[in-house]
């Protein structure tokens, strides 16, 4: 309901245009065009591009053609699953349009779910939008976030000026872009008054650690030093340019060297020490405000001289990207003064606490949202924070959401990046969702002859080709071998040896486009899109509701799946024995003894030998969609009852995948299994006796967790033995991808069934302990976001790197049966890739160095396609150039990544160690090299990587490195990080955690997420509730003297005895309820995830696994965050000379 | 021979030699007829009694009290016949007396049964139906109305179970929930008992015994879980009646060189297995219907390229068919489980191609079951056999289940074996003899089932080596015989049926004459035939030709009248004069020429051989020839070339086939329609005659027989023209232009009789 939102163009056709969606995320912009000159004259003519959060109200006063605008960009965003609540409150919407809200409760009551797929209401607006329409999924709640943007995207490029014009003081934003306007605005001056509060931070440091003010201190205000170094605050990350007119723009935050003088921030800086590439912790001056933009000019400041100054008119357009999404803040500066001035730009999460510590480093993303240019003046430009809000216009580079390095300029040589002790990996997020206002991805055909690549390397053409003698021929960027130019794609170059067509074609200009693959990339006609479903019906499933649930979800989201005679269901389910569903008969004779119900059952086909097992018919198992919706969805109605006195306490998990896989062997597809509980790992394949003899050991040993001490721990992490291994690569060879649905109450053994989905491109849910009550709704929404997000089939992929580095390892969820190659039965929007790269040779400095990843897929409406993105980075010699491009987000995640990896198969203290080391290396490294303080008693951070330790503190104390975690919980951790994609990769380790008791207190109109706050238990109060969300759970915690008032209003219950452990969060009618449930769907559309509500009280268990969430708490297994950084602080001492 | 058939009507016994040589070098001189007895246990004899009562046993040898037994009337005591034992009578016999005798001790009934009200199955029958669906649409088509058909005969209230099966088993459950179910099992793959019984969820709702054997209600499972696979035909009509509308080919597709994947072996192994578990010991039957070679799992014939012939009678000759022995060995274990179950293999089986009925024979012989070979599940010959089965009318068969047959005997005469359908129970004891002949060593078998046609050919063998002294006393100078068939009749009573037989001996150089008086020969023929087909079948490098013609010289020259060297003073007596005869025709027979038939049909003729009773033997041997003629009344005519006349109609009976050959006159008239023209009714009616008398025979047959209708030089003709007597052939000297010919280079039986009486007089 959401979506079709009233704005939501009536005209939009029903459901969706396949072809869009086919086409993979694109589709969104197709109103692009249009989109621009009406939102920016309609709305957005005042509103600076309104932030990504912003509320909608700004549309619905706006004129309906803009409204709808937004609006159909929100449609387009492919976005969260429709959390049942499409509530996102939307100003058209009449707040009871809610009920269905709960969507979250599929269960039964609500067919296909209202929102976003469903057809828009008719009354809304205008044509040119109903491309948008298009977008099944989940629209509904995207409108509101997403609609400011659109517009705001599209301003900036038209005219820069107007959003400058815009009355709200831009915190970053505005200031980016009236970069001329607002002139210098005090920035400059500020820092020199504010002395040094970064440096200092540390002095305030809470009594335990009285001694820290010493260490942490950061450069003296005046030092100026290392730009970079003091990272604790927020100075705007590294590179920001300079204050003047052209940082903001140009520069590329590769170092562009500000031209000094070009601007009033620059001057203010205090002898910027051009030469460290590191900014000084900004010393935010203390009435910095937002508005005066000076804050860049601090950062500018901190720039490096190296910077070639852009020239400030540059593109003028372009100027957003520059901003990031950490506004410095002055440490000490109170939150409240802050707030209003963030107020409005959204930058809602820039909560510095009252206490000294709040000075210490902390996220602030900025709810605002940044305009990227991927290159600017032929130069890669530093990408945003993978989790700021930001829209990428891609100039020659891959946007950063399908290709992020964890450096952004390339080491020359191995040695200079062992000494930064930094990583150097992608990420490759392939199909990742873009922004809505984003332009598609542009689609070549090069018609028969495919399209043109490197005879040697089999690069695929990209804008970093350089084509010469006359177009006739060109280097390959990747390999360096001349190739010749094929005849009919031969161009004449320009007087900038360019091609001259090369801005008309896309895969001239572009760094991500796709191609249509020809019959040469096929060994069989594209597979068709084949959904078969597996349901436990096992007696534990059947009592605990898991079968209910699972079929209800089932039934619902089958609606959602693509019309047409290529999308093809089956569907079976299992206990000790497997039964199949003959789809295509329908007993209709049956009809006549008139018991209703039965008349259209479906054939059941048990296949009783779990041993061996088979697949009991050729056809009819799986058949198309339109043929047997009816059939499908009685049977899915009925399966709880068929089952319901079952008796059969087995589950043969293993068999019923093996068999399901049978059926699927022809064709390939998804292959979504729901199990419950006790399953027979080993009935299949190998000797019954030492199989069932191993389970039992490992089941006891799994159910008695155990935990601290035995060395051998790490060995339940592992799969129990070769067999889904092997079975696994089996399924991978068929293009079957296995996605998991566990809901369980007991130890289930994540880590053996984790191997399937891992090997397959698949993903494991994990509803631990389930219950129907509260996970019904959740289950719904995965599944359904699971099926109806972008995606593709039997995809390959692989990554190309320019001569001197090459691909070292590459991590995820895959099947690799060839060094080069991974095998992708599926790949969605959400799984991402690490790549490790290494050197094989030196890189010429000042060259450029790329990266290409190719991925050849077949669309859900059986196009063959091969996505190409690539990525061309500059190379350094320069330590300090590493430092300052890093890339915090994906360098973290890479960490996040490598941890899981190990975890398995070492002991976890060691694993702890490691990461530990890592961080401190980076840091030593820094401090060692780049940071010019003097002051031994001085934590010098990089700028750009100054939350590092806070992460790796969060990391430590996550549930993959903690002690005292249940084994699955830590197998399924393992699991989640190993397709996590980079923007998830923070909040997993450091959740989000806000105040919701005073919603409606905060009137903030520039976010519906109210501001974020230290993960510090001291932010607790007990007369508050707060909400917390990692992505994946989210938990609400209830103070112990909570008004009541507010927990009746907000949760429906009137005092804490009353806190169910199964909650459901429900929409009350007054402002709180709905202010909190539009909070939670705004959540739910950005991690694309539904949330797993939990509800929390203080003094029993739940409260303790609340409180575990505090990362900068002392715990005791862990140092609180002050304490680790005096820890880090000692250890980078001890190393120093 | 009239006597004998008198006897025959009173006991159902035939035996060749009605008088016994006594001795083990006079029974050495009978040549190779042995003592023998074709016994149809459940004959039907209008005459004879039920008891009410269970029978008097002698309590040394089991033995029924029996007319022969010596009665004193005074001390209450019966002397047992066979082992001489006195036995007191029980009280309820005490009002015996020579006056008062109870029915088992009247002169006539030496066949007799009791009934005890007692003993009852408490399981009515059971009818498992295991379909083949590797079948084209038309003849699934076939199949599927004449299964429906016979399910709507099935009594209502015994149990059915429905298995079909192609590349997979798919086990029907007919006693579903909610939804249709089926279970699939693997074709490939043979199960064990304990898999069946595990995979079919028969412990889903309680726990399986740790100790013991499943067997039924009594042990160990629930009536509901049996209830899932077997329902009463009138609870369960309508859904096989829905299963049956949709079944399909088997949805595996074929290669268009490849035969379809079929695994016959499996699903009997299943059914046996289901039946094992649910009903055990009572009375069941396996009704198989297959329309194509078992090409997969245990029991295949031949592998699934079409490049690879179905084996052959060479094949099987030079031991290159690398399925034969495999598959036998299979459906020996299959037939040795259903033995033990005390179930029921019925084959059905409609193809062009071969099945494996020549595998599948030993199951279906062992465990008395019924086979039925046609080419099409549309064709009569399947259609209406299968009626056959569930028919209760006049042409009822009967079918019984759970029997077990048991011979006491004199204690010089020991039993060789049975040849016929029913599986040794391996009883050993005093009575089996060293040589074994078909189903031997024991005195016991199992008949799983049989119906009134069944017919067994016991083999006896004389032991008592002396010569005895006092010949002359009468009263010594008899053989007993008794039979006794324990059986589940058709209304679920336990009955036990008695036949007592006795027979004189003689012994000495002066019995000859006295052994002609008592031969059989039409007998003796049904008992040659059905020696040489087991022989052919067990014995290797056995040439049954060589072995039928010794036979018969030796024969011949025993109780022939000539004149040493003399060939042309050769005379037999009337008792022997058509053994001859009988011996060309079954050397010419499809029972030792084997090479015009392929396995499946050797097999399926000697089935039927091997439980058909004499007369229908003798008609297997030597059809009977009628001819219609407006000269004559419908007359027998001889079987040869001979016979045949433009103005004639023959009516062949083969057993198998029926033939109705017009002679070119008469279907020339036919043609023109003279029949349909009412100053022809003659005509009419002398077409219409042969017709009818063919039906008649069709009517009380099992299988029914092929009945074809043909014209002189047709086609068709060849089915009579193949059992003639080549008396005239192409190279018969005069050849008389107007009449038949035979284009063969067998020799007529008139050469086969010269050189029989030139080799005899030798």
């Amino acid at each position: 309901m959401a979506t079709p939102g009233g704005p939501r163009p009536g005209s939009t056709p029903p459901n969706y245009n396949p072809s869009n969606v086919a086409d993979g995320m694109q589709n969104l912009q197709i109103n692009r065009p249009v989109g621009p000159p009406t939102s920016m004259a309609n709305s957005g003519s005042f509103r600076p591009p309104p932030p990504f959060g912003q509320p909608p109200p700004p549309f619905s006063s706006s004129a309906p053609s803009s409204s709808s605008f937004p609006r159909a960009s929100a449609m387009a965003r492919p976005g969260p699953p429709p959390p049942g609540s499409g509530g996102p409150p939307q100003a058209t919407f009449p707040p009871n349009l809610a009920s269905n809200r709960p969507s979250g409760p599929p269960p039964g009551t609500q067919p296909p779910p209202p929102f976003g797929a469903r057809p828009p209401p008719p009354g809304s607006v205008p044509s040119s939008v109903s491309s948008f329409g298009a977008r099944p999924p989940s629209p509904g709640l995207n409108p509101f976030g997403s609609s400011p943007l659109a517009s705001g995207p599209v301003g900036p490029p038209s005219s820069t000026s107007e959003p400058v014009s815009n009355g709200p003081p831009a915190y970053g934003w505005g200031a980016m872009q009236g970069g001329p306007r607002f002139p210098s605005a005090g920035s400059p001056l500020t820092p020199p008054v504010r002395p040094s509060p970064p440096t200092t931070l540390s002095a305030r440091a809470p009594p335990p650690a009285p001694s820290m003010g010493s260490l942490l201190g950061s450069p003296p205000t005046g030092a100026p030093p290392g730009p970079m170094q003091a990272a604790p605050f927020s100075a705007p990350p590294h590179g920001v340019p300079p204050p003047s007119g052209s940082s903001p723009f140009s520069a590329p935050p590769q170092g562009v060297p500000p031209p000094s003088g070009s601007s009033p921030f620059a001057a203010p800086p205090q002898g910027m020490p051009p030469t460290s590439g590191s900014s000084p912790l900004a010393p935010p001056p203390q009435g910095f405000s937002p508005p005066s933009g000076s804050p860049y000019g601090h950062q500018a400041w901190a720039m490096h001289p190296p910077q070639v100054a852009p020239p400030p008119l540059m593109p003028g357009s372009v100027q957003a990207p520059r901003m990031f999404g950490m506004p410095p803040q002055p440490p000490n500066q109170a939150m409240a003064t802050i707030s209003p001035a963030m107020g409005p730009m959204g930058s809602s999460m820039a909560v510095p606490s009252k206490i000294d510590p709040n000075q210490i480093p902390r996220p602030m993303p900025s709810s605002s949202v940044i305009l990227h240019e991927t290159r600017q003046g032929n130069q890669a430009n530093l990408p945003p924070p993978s989790t700021s809000d930001y829209i990428v216009k891609d100039t020659g580079n891959s946007s950063p959401r399908f290709l992020r390095c964890t450096i952004n300029q390339i080491p020359c040589t191995v040695d200079l990046l062992t000494t930064s002790g930094m990583q150097l990996a992608l990420m490759v997020q392939p199909l990742a969702l873009p922004h809505p206002s984003e332009e598609p991805i542009q689609v070549v055909d090069f018609g028969e002859s495919g399209p043109v690549r490197c005879s040697r390397c089999k690069g695929y053409i990209n804008p970093f080709m350089k084509f010469i003698d006359q177009g006739r021929r060109f280097i390959c960027n990747l390999c360096g071998f001349t190739d010749e130019t094929p005849r009919d794609y031969q161009c004449n170059l320009g007087p900038d040896g360019r091609r001259r067509d090369a801005d008309e074609r896309p895969e001239l200009c572009r760094g991500t486009v796709e191609f249509i693959a020809t019959r040469e990339y096929m060994v069989r006609d594209p597979m068709p899109a084949v959904f078969f479903f597996l349901i436990d019906v096992s007696m534990n499933a059947i009592q605990t509701g898991a079968t209910a649930a699972a079929c209800s979800a089932i039934n619902q989201v089958i609606s959602d799946l693509p019309e047409g005679p290529r999308t093809m269901v089956g569907i079976a389910t299992f206990d000790s024995t497997i039964h199949f569903y003959n789809l295509k008969r329908a007993l209709q004779q049956l009809q006549e003894i008139g018991s209703p119900g039965s008349c259209y059952l479906p054939l059941m086909l048990i296949v009783p030998d779990v041993q061996d097992v088979y697949t009991p018919l050729q056809t009819d198992v799986i058949v198309q969609l339109s043929e047997c919706r009816q059939h499908l969805e009685l049977l899915l109605e009925n399966i709880p009852t068929m089952f319901h006195d079952n008796r059969t306490a087995d589950s043969a998990f293993g068999a019923a995948v093996k068999a399901a896989f049978l059926a699927m062997k022809s064709t390939g597809g998804k292959l979504i299994v729901f199990q419950s509980g006790k399953f027979e790992l080993f009935k299949i394949l190998i000797l019954p006796s030492v199989g069932i003899a191993a389970l039992s050991a490992r089941e006891a040993e799994g159910r008695t967790n155990i935990s601290a001490g035995e060395k051998e721990a790490h060995k339940l992490l592992q799969p129990a033995d070769k067999t889904f291994k092997t079975m696994a690569v089996e399924l991978a060879e068929y293009q079957v991808c296995v996605d998991v649905f566990i809901t369980t109450q007991t130890y289930v053994d994540v880590a053996s069934i984790s191997v399937i989905p891992r090997t397959t491109g698949g993903q494991v849910y994990y509803y631990y302990p389930f219950s129907a009550v509260s996970d019904s709704a959740k289950l719904y929404n995965d599944l359904r976001w699971n099926v109806t997000r972008p995606q593709g089939f039997e995809a390959v992929m692989r990554v190309r790197c320019s001569q001197g580095i090459q691909v070292q390892e590459y991590f995820g969820n895959f099947c690799k049966r060839i060094p080069t190659d991974v095998d992708l039965p599926a790949i969605d929007c959400d799984k991402t890739l690490m790549v490790t790269l290494k050197h094989d040779d030196k890189l010429p400095d000042g060259a450029e160095c790329a990266f290409q990843c190719a991925l050849l897929y077949t669309t859900i409406y059986g196009q063959r396609r091969i996505r190409v993105s690539t990525l061309s980075l500059p190379c350094t010699s320069v330590l300090s150039n590493l430092f300052r491009s890093a890339d915090l987000d994906t360098h973290f995640a890479c960490f996040l990544k490598q941890a899981a990896i190990e975890i398995p198969s070492s002991p976890l203290s060691l694993v702890r160690e490691q990461v530990l080391n890592l961080c401190i290396n980076i840091l030593h490294s820094y401090r060692k090299f780049c940071a010019t303080v003097s002051s031994s008693g001085q934590l010098v951070l990089p700028e750009a990587l100054k939350l590092l330790p806070l992460y790796t503190l969060g990391l430590v104390k996550s549930t993959g490195l903690r002690t005292d975690g249940r084994i699955d919980d830590r197998s399924f951790w393992i699991n989640y990080v190993s397709s996590l994609s980079t923007p998830s990769a923070i909040p997993l380790v450091y959740p989000r955690m806000m105040a919701i008791h005073d919603l409606d207190s905060k009137e903030v109109d520039g976010s519906r997420i109210p501001p974020a706050i230290p993960l510090s238990s001291e932010h607790v109060c007990d007369d508050g509730i707060y909400l917390l969300e990692n992505g994946e759970d989210c938990l609400i915690y209830i103070g112990n003297s909570v008004d009541p008032n507010s927990t009746r209003q907000l949760l429906g219950i009137s005092s804490d005895d009353e806190i169910p452990t199964q909650f459901l969060l429900q929409q009350y009618d007054n402002p709180l309820s709905k202010k909190l449930n539009d909070v939670v769907n705004e959540i739910r559309r950005q991690r694309c995830s539904y949330l797993r509500l939990k509800l929390c009280k203080k003094g029993d268990s739940s409260g303790m696994l609340f409180f575990s969430y505090m990362v900068e708490d002392k715990t005791p297994s862990g140092l609180s965050y002050v304490e680790f950084l005096v820890h880090v602080h000692r250890q980078i001492q001890n190393k120093m000379p | 021979m009239a006597e004998f058939l008198d006897l025959e009507a009173q006991d159902a016994v035939r035996m060749p030699w009605n008088v016994v040589p006594g001795t083990k070098q006079d029974s050495s001189h009978c040549g190779v007829v042995p003592i023998a007895a074709v016994y149809t246990p459940l004959k039907l004899l209008p005459s004879m009694p039920v008891l009410p009562y269970a029978a008097l046993r002698c309590r040394n040898c089991r033995s029924v009290l029996n007319p022969f037994s010596v009665v004193d009337f005074v001390a209450k005591l019966w002397v047992c016949p066979f082992c001489l034992q006195r036995n007191h009578f029980p009280t309820h016999y005490h009002s015996i007396s020579d006056q008062n005798l109870p029915a088992e001790l009247f002169p006539q009934y030496t066949t007799i049964e009791y009934e005890s009200p007692s003993e009852k199955s408490t399981v009515p029958p059971v009818f498992f139906l295991v379909v083949d669906t590797c079948l084209i649409e038309e003849e699934l088509g076939f199949l599927r109305s004449a299964v429906s058909q016979a399910v709507g005969l099935v009594p209502e209230n015994s149990l059915v179970g429905l298995i079909t099966f192609g590349t997979y088993v798919y086990v029907h459950e007919l006693g579903f929930g909610q939804i249709p179910k089926v279970y699939v099992v693997r074709g490939s793959k043979e199960l064990t008992k304990d898999q069946v019984i595990e995979q079919m969820g028969f412990f889903a709702k309680r726990p399986k015994p740790a100790t013991g054997v499943i067997a039924g209600v009594r042990d160990g499972l629930s009536q509901e879980t049996i209830a899932r696979f077997l329902l009463p035909a009138s609870e369960c009509e309508f859904t096989i009646n829905s299963i049956l509308e949709e079944l399909q080919k088997d949805p595996w597709p074929v290669p268009s060189d490849q035969r379809a994947t079929r695994c016959t072996g499996t699903a009997l192994s299943v059914a046996a297995h289901l039946l094992g578990a649910c009903v055990p010991g009572s009375g069941a039957r396996i009704i198989c219907f297959v329309g194509g070679p078992t090409t997969d799992g245990p029991g295949a014939i031949v592998s699934k390229n079409l490049s690879e012939p179905v084996r052959s009678h060479k094949d099987l000759d030079k031991d290159s068919a690398p399925y034969f022995h495999k598959a036998v060995k299979f459906y020996e274990g299959l037939a040795k489980q259903l033995v033990h179950q005390g179930h029921v293999l019925d084959l059905f089986t409609c193809a062009l191609d071969q099945v494996g009925v020549a595998e599948l024979k030993v199951a279906v012989e062992r465990t008395g079951g019924l086979v039925v070979l046609a080419e099409s599940f549309g064709h009569s010959v399947f259609k209406d056999s299968l009626k056959r089965v569930f028919q209760s009318d006049d042409y009822d068969l009967c079918l019984s289940s759970n029997g077990i047959f048991e011979v006491n005997c004199s204690k010089d005469i020991r039993v060789q074996g049975i040849i016929g359908p029913c599986a040794s129970l391996e009883k050993k004891g005093p009575l089996c003899s060293e040589t074994v002949v078909g189903q031997g060593s024991t005195s016991a078998w199992k008949m799983c089932g049989l119906d009134k046609a069944t017919s067994l050919c016991l083999v006896f063998e004389i032991v008592k080596k002396e010569i005895p002294e006092a010949i002359g006393q009468s009263a010594n100078n008899q053989f007993y015989f008794q039979f006794l068939t324990y059986y589940q009749h058709h209304s679920g009573q336990m009955r036990l049926r008695v036949t007592t037989l006795s027979r004189r001996w003689v012994a000495g150089p002066g019995s000859i004459q006295d052994l002609i008086a008592g031969f059989d020969q039409e007998a003796a023929a049904a008992v040659m035939a059905r020696l040489v087909s087991f022989k052919m079948e067990t014995e290797a490098e056995f040439d049954p030709i060589r072995w039928l013609d010794k036979s018969l010289i030796h024969l011949c020259s025993r109780f022939g009248d000539y004149q040493k060297d003399i060939p042309s003073s050769f005379s037999l007596s009337p008792r022997f004069s058509i053994f001859p005869q009988f011996m060309f025709h079954l050397r010419r027979s499809q029972f030792v020429q084997v090479f015009n038939n392929s396995p499946d049909e050797t097999a399926y003729f000697r089935t039927i051989l091997n439980r058909e009773n004499v007369a229908n033997s003798v008609v297997m041997i030597q059809p009977s020839l009628i001819s219609y003629s407006f000269h004559s009344t419908p007359e027998p005519a001889l079987l040869d070339v001979a016979a045949i006349a433009a103005d004639r109609i023959l009516l062949l009976d083969s057993y198998f086939s029926i033939v109705v050959f017009h002679g070119s006159t008469i279907a020339q008239w036919r043609k023109a329609g003279y029949h349909n023209q009412p100053e022809h009714v003659v005509f009419s009616q002398l077409l219409q005659a042969p017709r009818d008398d063919a039906n008649a025979i069709t009517k009380e047959r099992f299988p029914v027989p092929r009945l074809v209708i043909c014209d002189q030089h047709g086609s068709q003709a060849r089915f009579l023209l193949a059992k003639l007597n080549p008396s005239a052939t192409y190279n018969s000297d005069i050849p008389a232009p107007e009449r038949e010919i035979l284009f063969t280079d067998d020799v007529s039986f008139e050469v086969f009789l010269d050189h029989l009486q030139r080799l005899a007089v030798q």
